[in-house]
């Protein structure tokens, strides 16, 4: 590809060794290059080891086999510059609004540097970016799914990271809130800049329509061991938008997906 | 191992203490032994332990079918409820005065107070897991045409066995402790010629013979004997509800 | 919890029906027994609180005990609680703790009162001796257990952003375990309020179950339910107003059992 490869996986293999079974070998000879502003989101069937391969690039985990690397220096261990969303928001319920896009900049190194005015401004910017003014002193458990996944969102960026792992952030939510959040996301992210502006985004999901409306080029996994079956480019036009899902490319592309995977679905609800 | 090292400790400090009366180790283990082959210990134990089954049967005779039906009928938990909200505060030892008053001394007061302090344990968890029963199950139940005591019989009972258990096993600690501290205080009211018990026997030890290394053996035995009684209780509970998630 | 305010009202009227109901029925068999030692009547009970309370004896001892309980509260929590925070960070150090916890904690409180009696005699430090022992170990565990089930989602959250772990254990771990601290409180308070009693009884010159002891050597019945009612009345009041303050520091705590 021509733009410069942010993010690389390289033969990577994940094996959990859980006492008194048998080994697990969640992911297996993967290998795969994310570039430098690029969507890539990552599909596969339940347990096939989509969220290992993301702990991975978060350094949440370390792969047993293989290197992980950002802009070519290896990944050992977690850093905003490569920020996370998770699945269950992972919002601290004591602070606010306000408190949780905060804490980063407060709390970790992507706050050094920044004057108290400076940080309040750059917190105020990503809560507008999102679409919460005004309820910046509302506590988690006071906000909706959505609401809450903007917070997420927020709180992720305001550490101005390179690179966005998500692992099925809209998976919580509702089908209607989930269309509206994907193209929130798709405009926070920026998707009418180019790409050496953008962040790099890897994106987890089950669900096909979804990727294929956010991708740039889809990662197909299989299960048991999880390896990388197909990598499948996405040449849709940004920006995405209720029309996009219309188009003939875009059915025949989630046809073409679905049927990589359908066998491994099955397999996976009858095992 | 701390426990071992602490043990050590003690014995040390026991012995540059040098009064043949501090308690250490040694001599509590020699004290033990007496009192096991006197026959005092197990005789203390027994006797306490009677009274403990005898009231925690009662407790659970009479709160297992009420915290039922208290979770199964809003209006039987509406009229119920206050009464036991108001008790449940009151410690089952603040009860014992009245119970010495009412009875007298002796095992049937003992009995009154074990079976007090384990109402309340085994109603409140009762009555949650009754209630704690998915209404989506009672409905289930129901479409297949089961009559509401069916329905309890059939689905409430199983579904709050595991709840009941926990109730069951709290109670057995809670009426353990009851029944030492009921003996302890009928001890120190009624001197000597009290009714047994373990709880007793460790006040007669305190006042009358100074004993202290007796006294360190009877609190020994309080606690393996309540370890004894939940181990017991958990296995009993577990041969009869295989499928409870540990 | 949100209860419509016509419910909240039928459960008023049905705590008033199912008390006066109570009363009725005890009222009834006091005059049947007509023993007023044995069972006196609820209205002798009713005028000897109104006397102890005029004469003010009902609060003193209740303040004393009340009193003692607030510092056993302090003391275990003093202890209980930093021993706990590093318990249950520290796998290590709950490992060679736990065993002496676990060999301890089975026997109860009441159990030490007759060598406490030894090493302390009548008066003060008994029962804040016994209260503060009783306490101990519900706060520990709570406080263990608390920790321990911190949302590892939370810290994982808070490692992506690159906070170092000293803040993590601050700024992460203590707010999220702090709801499980406060329930644990809660039954720290009411292990030494059950003990209370029982070492006022057997070993103290003052307080609430002192004074159920006294009145019962002097046979003046209704004087010793006076201060048994005392007994549970303060001992639901501290309960709710812990849970309220829980509620008011941690509203966000979903978890509203009652206990």
């Amino acid at each position: 590809m021509s733009e410069a490869i942010k993010l690389r996986l390289e033969n990577i293999g994940k094996r959990f060794d859980v006492a008194g079974a048998a080994r697990t070998i969640a992911v297996q000879d993967f290998t795969l290059d994310v570039a430098q502003g690029e969507f890539l989101v990552i599909v596969g069937p339940s347990g096939c080891g989509k969220t290992t391969v993301l702990n991975m690039l978060a350094g949440l985990e370390l792969p047993t086999t293989g290197t992980v690397s950002l802009n070519g220096r290896r990944i050992t261990g977690p850093g905003p510059e490569r920020g996370v969303m998770f699945q269950d928001y992972a919002l601290f319920p004591w602070h606010t609004v306000w408190g949780n896009v905060e804490f980063g900049l407060r709390h970790g190194p992507a706050g050094d540097g920044l004057d108290a005015a400076a940080r309040e401004r750059r917190v105020r910017s990503h809560i507008d970016l999102v679409g919460l003014s005004g309820s910046e002193g509302k506590y988690p458990h006071q906000l909706s799914g959505g609401m809450r996944q903007r917070v997420a969102l927020a709180r992720l960026m305001a550490n101005e990271p390179a690179v966005l792992l998500m692992d099925e952030p809209l998976a919580a939510l509702d089908a209607q809130t989930r269309i509206i959040l994907q193209e929130e996301l798709l405009r926070i992210w920026g998707q009418d800049r180019p790409s050496a502006e953008r962040r790099t985004v890897v994106f987890i999901t089950h669900a096909i329509d979804e990727a294929v409306f956010l991708a740039d080029r889809v990662a197909v996994m299989t299960t048991h061991p999880g390896r990388l079956k197909a990598v499948i480019d996405v040449p849709l036009p940004r920006p995405r938008d209720d029309a996009t899902r219309a188009q003939s490319q875009f059915q025949a592309l989630s046809q073409h997906i679905w049927g990589l995977i359908r066998d491994e679905a099955y397999r996976a609800t009858v095992t | 191992m701390l426990p071992l090292a602490l043990v050590f400790v003690w014995q040390t400090w026991g012995v540059i203490t040098g009064n043949p009366r501090t308690p250490v180790p040694t001599r509590v283990v020699a004290a033990a032994l007496q009192l096991i082959e006197s026959g005092e210990l197990p005789l203390a134990i027994v006797q306490s332990l009677g009274r403990v089954f005898a009231g925690f049967a009662i407790a659970a005779l009479l709160a297992i079918p009420l915290g039922l039906a208290m979770g199964s009928f809003r209006r039987v938990e509406r009229n119920v409820d206050p009464l036991v909200e108001s008790f449940r505060p009151i410690a089952a030892i603040a009860i014992l005065p009245l119970a010495i008053l009412w009875l007298g001394t002796g095992t049937p007061a003992a009995v009154l107070i074990v079976a007090y302090a384990a109402f309340f344990p085994i109603v409140v968890n009762t009555v949650a897991g009754a209630k704690r029963i998915s209404p989506t199950l009672l409905r289930a139940a129901a479409t297949m045409g089961l009559n509401r005591f069916k329905v309890i019989r059939t689905v409430v009972v199983p579904g709050a066995l595991p709840s009941i258990g926990v109730g069951l096993r709290i109670a057995m600690g809670v009426a353990w402790t009851a029944i030492v501290a009921a003996e302890l205080a009928v001890g120190a009211k009624a001197g000597g010629g009290g009714s047994g018990g373990i709880g007793q026997m460790m006040f007669v030890f305190y006042a009358y013979s100074i004993e202290l290394n007796r006294i360190v053996v009877c609190m020994i035995a309080v606690g393996l004997v309540a370890l004894a009684l939940d181990r017991l209780l958990r296995g009993g509970l577990r041969f009869f509800m295989p499928w409870m998630a540990r | 919890m949100a209860i419509s305010s016509s419910s909240r009202f039928g459960t008023v009227i049905a705590y008033v029906r199912t008390m006066a109901v109570f009363i009725a029925v005890w009222w009834a068999v006091s005059v049947w027994t007509s023993n007023l030692v044995l069972l006196p009547t609820p209205f002798a009970v009713i005028e000897a609180i109104v006397d102890l309370a005029r004469d003010l004896e009902l609060f003193v001892q209740a303040g004393i005990s009340l009193g003692r309980m607030m510092i056993s509260l302090a003391l275990a929590s003093l202890l209980a609680i930093p021993l706990g925070l590093l318990m249950g960070l520290r796998r290590t150090l709950d490992d060679i703790v736990d065993p002496v916890i676990e060999l301890l904690r089975p026997i109860s409180g009441i159990a030490w009162i007759p060598l406490a009696l030894f090493i302390f005699g009548i008066g003060n430090a008994l029962p804040i001796f016994i209260m503060t022992y009783a306490a101990f170990f519900p706060i520990l565990l709570g406080t263990v257990a608390g920790v321990r089930g911190v949302d590892r989602g939370l810290i994982d959250a808070a490692r992506t952003m690159g906070v170092p772990r000293r803040t993590i254990v601050t700024r992460v771990v203590v707010p999220a375990a702090l709801p499980s601290l406060l329930v644990a409180v809660r039954l720290g308070v009411a292990s030494s309020w059950t003990a209370v009693v029982a070492a006022e009884l057997i070993g103290a010159p003052s307080g609430l179950g002192y004074a159920v002891e006294w009145y019962r050597e002097l046979l003046m019945t209704p004087q010793v339910m006076a201060f048994i009612a005392m007994i549970g009345v303060l001992g639901y009041l501290t309960d709710t107003s812990l849970r309220a303050l829980a509620q008011r520091f941690t509203p966000w705590a979903a978890d509203a059992r009652r206990m």
